[in-house]
């Protein structure tokens, strides 16, 4: 790839639009290569899937009582991650923060692929995935519905439903842009892009139509954000379970997942920027503010975990008790303290501002967030089933090699349409970038001082 | 208008579509088609409806009574015979798993002839039977006894034709071989009573019992009838004014689960048992409590316990004098009281006789009864005589059937050996053992469920096997080999043809003797009721202590020694080809699929071995290894191991599980000086079990007989239960609202429940793997919980309860449950809609009795195991929770009953498997709508001792449990 050029102090719009489009140039063989990768790790996991399916849920290390373990618990991350994408193009995009512009396209195209990861683990984690859509009420001869009292319909709905908007939401945002992509673009790519852009025109009713039903969208997709991942807890807190029924879990898992999305919106972006050069579009500036919410959730989520231990020890209940004593020091314990370390203790660095804008730093640091929030749901819904009510039936958990291929083929799939989105689709909303333009400039322009 | 019957069309669909899949379901089972192809159809074959046929149980000496449930030409089922005064209508675990024998797909399914080279080679049974005639003449060319019959007793009628068989080709060697016998027991009651019959024992008529080794609940004599007594003996009555239950004590080496049933263990080297037992007589003779009648010389029975003085025994064994003073005033004191013993010495049989008789017991919590039937067991002495002569080369055939004399008889009797020496050597039976590897000529053998054949367990009782169905296999009667062979033999003239002739021929001759009855009616009777059961008489007894001896204080003991004890489940090692049997907790240590070593922490620590290692036990006579258990249920010093396991043979499921402890041992022992040292490797033993610490959780709940008697309410949590809380309106139940009572107190651990549970609700067994992945597929199991450390003294032994679904009212796994798979019924059942399910296991996370079940693979019964599988019920496939359903299919086939007679539901018309089985009915299953019904009572009459497992989660469960009841410590 050839190095890129340094976009001007004071960028033109045509200046954001080459930058931009220059990344959507055909790949190269290294491009190809990791596509390739990827690609190959989730045929593996496809396959290890359908052995599943073929003779049983046996081939998982599940277990009585572990009924759901890692498959959930990806369900969970998966699901968290994908917030941070509608919080950051929806929410702060009603609240007008300026650095969103950048981030957002990126942001909310991590939330599809996050969510298109997630919605897999209920499937496979089914004992009878070929009767999934039982799960839904639609019309059948035997006027069986399902039971609305299930958190796990509940499930299906938010999920769905949230799946539905932010597709939505992306596709809608990407108008403009791939409209500004299919000028330059030449044969399938060009019908492609056409195709896309619905016929826009930029004229100016198609503007003004397009940012009011923006607007709208994002007024719609706010709510998601707390609701998805408050019903996903649910899944949890409605049940009876020592260390999952708690009041606490909605805000916990939403703040939880705000902050696994957002560390993970830097541990992509970083590297992206990089390979992509596109360091001008995405400054430390951004970088600085991502970093901001990072350390605010983090905080969050420290709190929730303060409130837990005290709850517990406030309800006086021995059976919670014991089962919290069994997640910290249990044998499971250290993945407890590994959790705390990553979650709560490393992100204090990004007190730090020259912290917040070292990309090396910043890029690990998130990454230790992603491990922490993945161990916090896998000692949650794991390691409080294995600490049961009934002690006659405690018992540990080893994640079999098809639960990990799984999971391993989960990133793969995540980080491969990530990939590809990355090189066909402008990863950057150009119009939004030029609309703010102004900011764009002043963090350029901080950069290059900084720089001299 | 038009006449005649009116039918819609959608009745006509209906109709069609009914007899459609009538037609189509033979088709689903290829292998049952063969059952019911009568072009006339047989008038007791009506596919769908069960017939019984009641039999004998032949899985251990004690006799008890069965009735099988045949389905479509094929036993599905056995429950005890309720005419029957032993078992009284309930089966072990053993029993039950009788099934397994005859469905094992090991079982040799032709005959077959080992060549010179050790080839094997199928042949038909014309060849087999002429080899075998040819082979026998031969052998009987050479002279006097040289040919001889090597099997187990298998009731008064074939021991009449083995016999018949031998005598047929000059011999009489015939050997009736136990490797569990009551040699020790009968020669105490020779010594003393110069009779060799066993006496039968009525603990319910006792006030005080001490088991001197003796695991009546397991494996001693008659395990269902013992348990049945005991339960009564434990349940709370008045005694001179006071609520009270009757006081046990344990005496042996380990908290078996006998013991832990008891009031006191008190823990002693193996082999001093008998020691202990003098010492009480010691203590009794010194109060002079020796009944005036017992004909006892009060000089000389003093002078024979002398140097058993609390004080000296206490130094030898280790047991407090108080311990032993005391034991021997409540007896003494007692209105009733029984000793018994189950030691491989005849000592303490004796001395635990004695006891029973100085105290004038005898004839009320023990009795000698008229008429006690011929003894079946060879003598130790007559089975070492025939190995001898094997050994010797005095055999030239022997013909093997039933018993397993390679597996079970010690090293030291080099019976391998022996047998190799004997150049003919016959083995008939089902799965081939390691005795039938030695054989060159094997022949299939009916199981006892497929033949006719006859017990007596004792005077007044004879029961009479019927063959329940088909052969399985290509097999005949042990009896019709033996008789067809002896038919061949030149000289002989039989009286009959067949074993089923032989038996009714000898059923028929006691006809004669039932004064008046008709020999076909007496026959049609016998086979219904399946046995003649006839009232039993006391015995005149008198006492002859010529052959009594002053006993001798036992050795000093070695610093560690090994106790091997029958396992409650394989015995002898016959339940090992079973897999309910191989699945099925060890109650007491909960392990599956393994032998084990346990030990106490104190000799772990000895040996610097933890759970898990595999040490190396040696003794004079062998090395066996075994993985560690470190627990405090066995005595410092003492390696307990079980029996049963470690086969090198016997089929796909006993084949190289565990050791064989039978190996380690000399003839006739139970125990032995012993040296073990770690080998390095180490062997995880697989068990289902967690924790085995409540940590105060309400699951399995206890209270004193004390409390008890003073009214007390002993859960102190118990005024903040105060629910019910519900925020939907509460169900209605307007017919019935089906529930069960549970009293833990009459609970032994036996786990007859979780094998009728299996049989009945075709629960797969999944191998070791599969319980120590976590995927046993028990509906019911036994909880087993330590008392915590510390309050020891104020709590049973033990805790020991079956947990099952409690089928909650307000069950948190029906709401979560996304596809209603898991619903409540209208009758109170939480319902699992096995066709709904799709997985997502959502119930059993929420489920605080972690009672439902996951099919993880779809499950296997290799054939024809298949066969056993109750046509009631689905077979799950995989990828779907399953549960226990109280039956549901009972529930359905007795409403079907009621609504066909047009009348209500009887009380008690509705048995579950669990309740059928269980020996101390424990269980009592009923409508909780009907405050009359005998379940309901059954909780009104012991209202203080009423709990219901978890209840402060309100789940509001349909079973209520009946606390246990221990005495409490430092007492009275």
């Amino acid at each position: 790839m050839a190095a890129a050029p340094k976009i001007p102090v004071e960028p033109s719009y045509r200046d954001i639009d080459r930058s931009v489009l220059r990344v959507m140039e055909p790949a190269g063989l290294a491009y190809w290569a990791w596509i390739g990768f990827c690609f190959t790790l989730v045929a593996i996991a496809a396959g290890f899937w359908l052995r599943q399916i073929y003779s049983g849920l046996g081939v998982t290390g599940l277990r009585q009582p572990v009924m759901w373990a890692i498959y959930i618990t990806n369900f969970v991350f998966w699901v968290g991650i994908a917030h941070s994408g509608t919080l950051i193009s929806a929410i702060l995009f009603l609240f007008r923060t300026k650095w969103r512009t950048a981030v957002y396209r990126a942001a909310e195209t991590m939330t599809i692929f996050a969510v298109a990861t997630a919605g897999l683990f209920p499937l496979i984690h089914l004992g009878r995935v070929w009767f999934f859509y039982w799960l839904l009420p639609y019309p059948n001869q035997r006027y069986l519905q399902p039971d609305f009292r299930s958190p796990l319909v509940w499930d299906a709905f938010a999920v769905s439903t949230y799946l539905t908007i932010s597709a939505l939401f992306w596709t809608m945002g990407l108008i403009p842009d791939v409209a500004n992509a299919r000028e330059a673009a030449t044969g399938w790519r060009k019908k492609f892009y056409t195709a896309l852009a619905m016929g826009w025109q930029g004229t100016d009713r198609q503007w003004r139509h397009y940012s009011m039903a923006y607007l709208l969208m994002a007024g719609l997709a706010t709510p998601l954000v707390l609701s998805v991942h408050s019903v996903v807890s649910w899944d949890f807190a409605m049940a009876i379970n020592p260390g999952w029924h708690s009041t606490i879990f909605a805000p916990y898992f939403v703040a939880g997942a705000i902050f696994s999305g957002v560390a993970m919106v830097i541990t992509l972006l970083i590297p992206m920027r990089k390979l992509l050069g596109i360091e001008d579009l995405l400054t430390e500036w951004h970088f600085d503010n991502l970093a901001k919410v990072v350390l605010l959730t983090s905080l969050v989520v420290s709190y929730a975990y303060i409130t837990e231990a005290f709850m517990t020890w406030y309800t006086g209940d021995p059976i919670e008790q014991m089962t919290f004593h069994m997640r910290y020091f249990g044998p499971w314990g250290w993945m407890y303290w590994v959790m705390v370390l990553c979650n709560c203790v490393i992100p204090l660095l990004l007190f730090s501002p020259r912290i917040r804008v070292n990309m090396r730093a910043l890029w690990i640091i998130t990454i230790f967030v992603n491990i922490g929030m993945w161990f916090e749901r896998f000692v949650i819904i794991a390691g409080s089933l294995t600490a049961n009510i009934e002690p006659s039936q405690w018992a540990g958990y080893r994640p079999s090699i098809t639960e990990i291929m799984i999971t391993v083929g989960s990133f793969a799939w995540f980080v491969g349409l990530f990939s590809l989105f990355a090189k066909f689709l402008p990863i950057i909303s150009m119009t939004e970038l030029k609309e703010g333009i102004v900011w764009l400039r002043k963090a350029l322009k901080m950069d290059r001082v900084k720089a001299a | 208008m038009r006449e005649g019957p009116s039918i819609s069309r959608r009745s006509f669909i209906k109709l069609a579509a009914t007899a459609g899949a009538a037609a189509a379901i033979p088709g689903c089972e290829p292998a049952a088609r063969q059952l019911i192809p009568y072009v006339v159809p047989d008038e007791n074959v009506v596919p769908g409806v069960p017939s019984f046929f009641a039999t004998t149980c032949s899985e251990c000496p004690a006799g008890c009574g069965v009735v099988a449930r045949i389905r479509e030409g094929r036993v599905v089922k056995l429950e005890g015979n309720p005419a029957d005064p032993i078992g009284q209508g309930s089966l072990c675990a053993r029993g039950q798993a009788a099934l397994q024998g005859l469905y094992n797909p090991d079982r040799l399914a032709h005959p077959q002839v080992r060549g010179d080279d050790g080839a094997i080679r199928t042949v038909s049974w014309d060849q087999a039977d002429k080899m075998l005639g040819d082979r026998l003449a031969a052998a009987s060319k050479g002279g006097k006894d040289r040919v001889a019959f090597f099997g187990s007793p298998q009731g008064p009628t074939f021991r009449k034709i083995a016999l018949a068989f031998v005598g047929a080709y000059g011999s009489s060697r015939a050997i009736f071989y136990e490797a569990i016998n009551q040699e020790p027991a009968r020669v105490a009651a020779k010594t003393i009573f110069g009779r060799r019959d066993l006496p039968s024992y009525r603990i319910d008529q006792a006030e005080v019992l001490i088991s001197f080794g003796a695991d009546f609940l397991e494996t001693w004599q008659s395990p269902v009838e013992l348990a049945r007594q005991y339960s009564l003996f434990r349940t709370p009555h008045e005694r001179r004014g006071t609520l009270t239950i009757g006081r046990a004590t344990y005496v042996g080496p380990r908290l078996s689960m006998t013991a832990s049933k008891c009031d006191d263990w008190i823990a002693t080297a193996p082999g001093v048992e008998a020691d202990v037992a003098w010492s009480v007589l010691n203590v009794l003779v010194k109060q002079r409590w020796v009944s005036q009648n017992s004909g006892f010389d009060l000089a000389a029975l003093t002078k024979a316990v002398e140097n058993f003085d609390p004080v000296a025994t206490s130094a030898r064994t280790g047991v407090p004098v108080e311990t032993i003073t005391r034991l021997g005033e409540t007896f003494g004191r007692a209105e009733g009281a029984l000793a018994i013993a189950g030691t491989n010495d005849s000592s303490a049989h004796l001395a635990a006789m004695i006891l029973n008789a100085v105290t004038g017991n005898f004839g009320k919590t023990v009795m000698f009864l008229e008429g006690s039937p011929a003894e079946e067991t060879s003598t130790p002495d007559e089975v070492d005589a025939a190995v001898d002569a094997m050994r010797g080369g005095k055999i030239d055939a022997v013909f093997i059937a039933g018993a397993n004399p390679v597996f079970t008889m010690p090293a030291s009797a080099r019976v391998a050996e022996a047998i190799q020496k004997v150049p003919f050597v016959v083995w008939a039976g089902g799965v081939p053992d390691e005795t039938a590897a030695m054989a060159s000529l094997l022949l299939p053998a009916h199981h006892p469920l497929e033949a006719w054949r006859d017990t007596a367990p004792r005077a007044g009782i004879r029961g009479l096997g019927q063959p329940v169905m088909q052969p399985v296999f290509d097999s005949k009667p042990v009896g019709d080999i033996l008789l067809a062979a002896a038919a061949g033999s030149s000289s002989a003239k039989l009286p009959w043809a067949s074993a089923a002739e032989a038996v009714k021929a000898e059923w028929l001759a006691l006809a004669l003797k039932a004064d008046g009855a008709d020999p076909e009616d007496f026959w049609v009777s016998v086979r219904r009721e399946g046995g003649l059961f006839e009232e039993q008489h006391l015995s005149a007894l008198s006492l002859d202590t010529s052959a009594f001896k002053a006993p001798v204080p036992a050795a000093a003991q070695s610093e560690l020694s090994v106790y091997a004890y029958p396992h409650i489940f394989l015995y002898d090692g016959r339940g090992a080809d079973k897999p309910w049997l191989q699945e099925l907790p060890e109650p007491v240590t909960q392990i599956v699929w393994d032998s084990w070593a346990e030990i106490h922490p104190e000799t772990a620590r000895k040996l610097g071995v933890a759970k898990d290692d595999v040490i190396e036990i040696k003794t004079e006579h062998g090395a066996i290894e075994a993985p560690v258990l470190v627990e405090s249920t066995v005595r410092p010093g003492v390696i307990a191991v079980p029996l049963g396991q470690g086969h090198r043979a016997y089929g796909r499921y006993a084949k190289d599980v565990g050791a064989n402890a039978w190996a380690i041992l000399a003839a006739g022992a139970a125990s032995a000086a012993a040296t073990a040292r770690a080998t390095g490797k180490t062997r995880t033993l697989v068990s289902p079990l967690g924790k085995s610490d409540m940590m105060g959780r309400s699951i399995v709940e206890a209270m004193s007989i004390e409390q008890l008697a003073r009214g007390v309410v002993p859960r102190s949590e118990a005024e903040e239960v105060t629910g019910p809380y519900e925020m939907y309106p509460p169900w209605k139940y307007s017919r019935h609202k089906w529930g069960m009572t549970i009293d833990v107190n009459a609970c032994t651990g036996c786990s007859a429940c979780v094998t009728a549970c299996y049989a009945e609700n075709n629960v797969p067994t999944v191998g070791k793997d599969g319980v120590d992945r976590g995927r046993i597929m028990s509906w019911i199991r036994i909880e087993r919980y330590f008392p915590p450390a510390g309050e020891a003294a104020q709590a049973p032994q033990l805790y020991l309860a079956p947990m099952l679904c409690q089928q909650c009212d307000h069950a948190p796994c029906e709401p979560v449950c996304p596809v209603f798979a898991s619903y409540h019924t209208e009758e109170g059942i939480n319902g699992q809609v096995y066709n709904r399910c799709v997985g997502t296991r959502y119930c059993e996370n929420n489920c605080p009795y972690k009672v439902r079940r996951f099919n993880w693979f779809v499950p296997e019964w290799p054939a024809p195991l298949n066969l056993q599988l109750n046509p009631d019920v689905t077979v799950r496939g995989a990828g779907v929770m399953e549960k226990c359903t109280f039956c549901v299919q009972r529930i359905q086939f007795a409403e079907l009953n009621a609504r066909t007679e047009d009348r209500e539901l009887r009380d008690g018309e509705i048995v579950t498997a669990c309740q059928q089985a269980c020996p101390t009915r424990a269980i009592t299953f009923g409508d909780s709508n009907e405050p009359a019904s005998a379940m309901m009572r059954r909780r009104e009459d012991n209202k203080l001792r009423n709990y219901r497992a978890l209840e402060e989660l309100n789940t509001q469960p349909a079973i209520t449990y009946l606390r246990d009841l221990y005495r409490e410590k430092g007492g009275a």
